[in-house]
């Protein structure tokens, strides 16, 4: 029996060796990641008694502070503009952990970074060399988002197409980051609790975190594909005068938005905003071109916008088109197997404006310590390339059209060549959003804009020119003056 | 010569195992309430008392008697304490009723249990008790569900754990049948290949710790006891009968009664799921193990420091998923440090099987070690996503009242070999 007990006890000590792999994996290898993790909020109550960084907007407004507290913890955050900026510096809470810019600078904000470590005798000292992070929103478009939305669903996107700078981020409903960041846990709790019961789910960033049916702003992409192909030219091909397109496969006609009747060559098509003349350059140019664009615009891929949890905006792949045309005819209008956030859109408005590349888009414009000293500053980097630039300058010029003849006139800017595309989105049951991006000026852009007015009850008429273009009209008036 | 030294040997163990306890147990009032534990005074004092009892027990009772598994067991159980008053101090003042229940049996099983061989008497009073006891919470009107496990029973106003005691008892009983059987059951009858089978009929015993594993699975609900118990009789009967073809078959046996459970039983598959892919339900099925990984990574290598975690957000930390508060606030040294306890534990124990010369005492020490063990790794395992979780107490450091005493007994059982063991040959340990 003595040989089948020491092999007992060699097998328990193979187990418990097993064991001790596992917790150096867990505790030393993987530490970092799982500490990292978006769902551990140990960081975060950490660093909630400690000095922590101010969040600014480009003008140098507070949108975080911490001041001072009684009680179990000696700080407590503050927000000075309540839910203005909510979606993007996010809360700091003890029970929730962070969002937004308090969570992406979370290790700048609370003094943890090599940069702002200063020498040896702070770090004995356990003195935090905290710094404070500056943002590229400007609180003036911001407001005019907010106020010119109003109390309906909806998200605006500003930026600076040239470096990605991201000018006003808005989504309504919202929230006051102060009431879960409180020190009291019980109230914050409540809080919390009560956001998260609410159906409106004002917790969510739906800017960036939320896709969207794009409806016909996708026929930019669409006609961005064509362009690149060269299958399409401003002149090439005149699509036929049609009310009805039927794609291959099937008999069922994608009409036109009030049943008109439509069809000529791209600028004019894409002035009155002409479903069956997409639909038909769509299934024209096959899965893989359509695909391939609008994953050169971005889709597909998570926009690297320096925010948690952006949301990718999906298209399906080419694959799952073939021997599928009715699909892919929809999905070149916006519609069935392609869904966009807010802030792809206005990405894909951006490449547009900025000679075909994307850039990086990004809320943090530098990063200073203490003494006031610019520790980082962010550099405007491309991130992905949508179009070459005659293909791009084209696309500007059918878009200037929209604005100037078609379905945007009302995203003029007065005295500004202003480029734009409505879209409606149709859901199925009578609904739709109402969409709109545009640019401007047309001829040296300076900011883009993507504007969604989310469909609601009662509102079975919304379209994108009549309800979305004044509110990115006032947001461009606003940023242009923002950004001279 | 020999039994003083051992006992003085456990004398100094179990001084700095106090000396262990009362530094973190100060820690972790410094860290939580920045003052020193204002029961230090009556802490150390029944702390010293408790273990001081336990040992005038050994010197008394069994004086020859391994001299190191009371002190190991007295700084988990120390240790466990510390991180069960940090945490919820009613149940601390709880726990310490335990212990000293649990050492009082420690004694009373030393001073009623003379000789070891005086258990293989009542073999079948053990096994009608250790059956009962498995099946108890089953009843009407007695058993009781909690967390979803059928396990506890409720006689008035006292609720207790009957397998707990179930393991011990079940030990005894199987370490005297296979003693007895053990000739006819090591026969080899047939030949397959190169493999030589025991008699068909003899995995008779085999079906039925099988089946009677499987109901306490399927019926209790409870994974880790099931698991515990079939092990336990497995390796058990390998060790008597030097069989490993019994170990083969109840490896496929109980894998296919796994199979089978997991097939049929949401319970089972919710456990599988979450072992595999916890990330994908954090914030329900998953949370308890995903909040123990952060919690443990959190400690990293050297720990929080004692008091300084975050541990208080897991579901059941202070029975279950004790070890992840361990781990966060000790770090990498301190979940380490307790798995070289039960290591060492599991080797004292091993080695008064290998120097037991009366059979029924060397399988009744392997049997003991082997719950010791497996128990130990069943639920780190679990904690640490190894192996699936599956609700278990850790020996010794785990709250409740049941645990804590069955394992007492466990250890006395032990000294109470090894100090047979002495008497049988004093030479065998210079």
């Amino acid at each position: 029996m003595n040989r089948q007990i020491r092999r007992l006890g060699a097998g328990l000590l193979v187990l418990f060796g097993a064991l001790f792999v596992q917790l150096n994996v867990i505790q030393v290898l993987r530490a970092d990641s799982y500490n990292d993790n978006p769902n551990n909020t140990r960081a975060i109550v950490r660093d909630f008694s400690r000095p922590r960084g101010q969040i600014l907007a480009a003008d140098g407004t507070v949108l975080a502070r911490s001041v001072p507290s009684e009680g179990r913890f000696e700080r407590q955050r503050e927000y000075p503009e309540g839910e203005l900026f909510a979606g993007v510096t996010g809360y700091f809470s003890f029970i929730a952990g962070a969002d937004g810019v308090e969570r992406t600078y979370n290790d700048v904000l609370a003094g943890r970074t090599s940069e702002t470590a200063g020498d040896l005798g702070e770090l004995l000292l356990g003195e935090p060399r905290t710094a404070d992070v500056t943002l590229t929103i400007a609180p003036e478009v911001q407001r005019v988002a907010r106020d010119s939305l109003g109390a309906t669903r909806g998200s605006v996107v500003a930026l600076d197409p040239r470096d990605g700078a991201v000018l006003a981020l808005w989504n309504f409903p919202s929230y006051d980051p102060g009431l879960l960041s409180s020190v009291d846990i019980e109230a914050a709790q409540a809080a919390r609790d009560a956001l998260l019961a609410d159906e409106a789910n004002p917790l969510l960033p739906a800017s960036y975190r939320e896709t969207f049916f794009p409806g016909s702003t996708f026929k930019v992409v669409t006609a961005a594909a064509g362009l690149s192909s060269g299958q399409v030219t401003a002149a090439s091909p005149r699509y036929p005068s049609s009310s009805g397109y039927v794609p291959p496969l099937t008999t069922t006609p994608i009409n036109n938005f009030g049943g008109g009747t439509c069809g000529d060559a791209l600028f004019a098509i894409l002035q009155v905003s002409c479903n069956t003349a997409f639909a038909q350059m769509g299934v024209d140019l096959g899965a893989e071109v359509l695909v391939g664009q609008a994953e050169a615009f971005g889709f597909n891929d998570v926009p690297p916008l320096d925010l948690p949890r952006v949301e990718v905006s999906p298209i399906a792949d080419v694959a799952s088109f073939t021997q599928n045309a009715p699909v892919l005819a929809m999905t070149a209008i916006g519609q069935n197997a392609v869904r966009s956030t807010p802030l792809q859109m206005a990405l894909v408005a951006a490449g547009v404006a900025n000679g075909g590349q994307v850039m990086v888009p990004h809320v943090m414009a530098d990063v200073r310590d203490q003494d006031g000293e610019v520790v980082d500053r962010f550099e405007p980097t491309v991130w992905t390339r949508g179009t070459s630039a005659a293909v791009a300058s084209t696309l500007t010029d059918a878009m200037t059209g929209v604005v100037e003849r078609g379905t945007a006139t009302r995203l003029a800017v007065p005295g500004v060549p202003t480029a734009g595309k409505t879209g409606t989105a149709q859901l199925g049951n009578g609904l739709s959003h109402a969409w709109i991006i545009g640019f401007a000026p047309s001829d040296a852009p300076r900011v883009a804009v993507a504007v969604i007015v989310e469909a609601q009850p009662g509102a079975s008429e919304q379209t994108g020119g009549r309800v979305a273009a004044p509110i990115a009209q006032a947001v461009l008036s606003a940023a242009l003056e923002a950004r001279p | 010569m020999i039994p003083v030294v051992r006992r003085n040997t456990e004398l100094g163990l179990i001084l700095l195992a106090i000396t262990i306890t009362a530094a973190t147990y100060t820690l972790a009032s410094l860290a939580t309430t920045a003052d020193l534990p204002a029961d230090i005074g009556p802490f150390l004092g029944v702390v010293l008392a408790l273990l001081a009892g336990a040992h005038v027990a050994t010197r008394r009772l069994a004086p020859a008697g391994d001299g190191v598994l009371l002190p190991i067991a007295g700084l988990l159980n120390g240790l466990g304490y510390v991180w069960i008053a940090r945490l919820d101090e009613e149940l601390a003042a709880l726990q310490a009723t335990w212990t000293a229940v649990g050492i009082l049996a420690f004694v009373v099983t030393l001073a009623v249990v003379r000789r070891p061989r005086d258990l293989e008497r009542y073999r079948y009073t053990f096994m009608l008790a250790g059956v009962g006891l498995l099946l108890l919470p089953l009843l009407p009107v007695v058993g009781k569900t909690v967390n979803g496990a059928r396990i506890w029973v409720e006689l008035g106003p006292i609720s207790f754990q009957p397998g707990e005691f179930a393991k011990i008892i079940l030990a005894v009983f199987f370490a005297s049948y296979l003693v007895d059987k053990r000739e006819v059951l090591g026969m080899a009858a047939n030949r397959l290949g190169p493999v030589t089978l025991p008699e068909l009929r003899h995995f008779g015993p085999v079906v039925l710790a099988w089946a009677a594993s499987l109901l306490v699975m399927t019926a209790q609900r409870d994974l880790g006891s099931s698991l515990l118990f079939f092990a336990l009789f497995v390796v058990m009967l390998w060790v008597a009968t030097e069989r490993a073809s019994y170990l083969v078959v109840s490896g496929l046996l109980f894998s296919g009664g796994a199979f089978v459970a997991w097939r049929l039983f949401d319970h089972v598959q919710r456990r599988i799921a979450v072992w595999l892919d916890p990330w994908s339900d954090v914030s329900d099925q998953g949370f308890q193990v995903v909040q123990a990984t952060f919690a443990l990574a959190w400690g990293g290598v050297a720990g929080t420091g004692p008091g300084l975690g975050n541990p208080d957000r897991i579901p059941l930390i202070e029975t279950d998923f004790i070890f992840a508060a361990i781990g966060e606030e000790l770090g990498l040294l301190g979940s380490v440090g307790v798995l070289v306890a039960y290591l060492l534990m599991v080797g004292a124990g091993l080695r008064i099987a290998l120097r037991a010369e009366v059979p029924f005492n060397k399988l009744l020490a392997t049997g003991l070690t082997a719950i010791l063990g497996i128990q130990s790794f069943i639920i780190i395992g679990g904690v640490t996503r190894l192996v699936p979780l599956t609700g278990i107490t850790l020996p010794f450091v785990s709250y409740g009242g049941s645990s804590l005493i069955a394992n007492y007994i466990l250890l006395a059982l032990l000294i109470r070999i090894s100090d047979d063991n002495a008497a049988a040959e004093p030479d065998a340990l210079a």
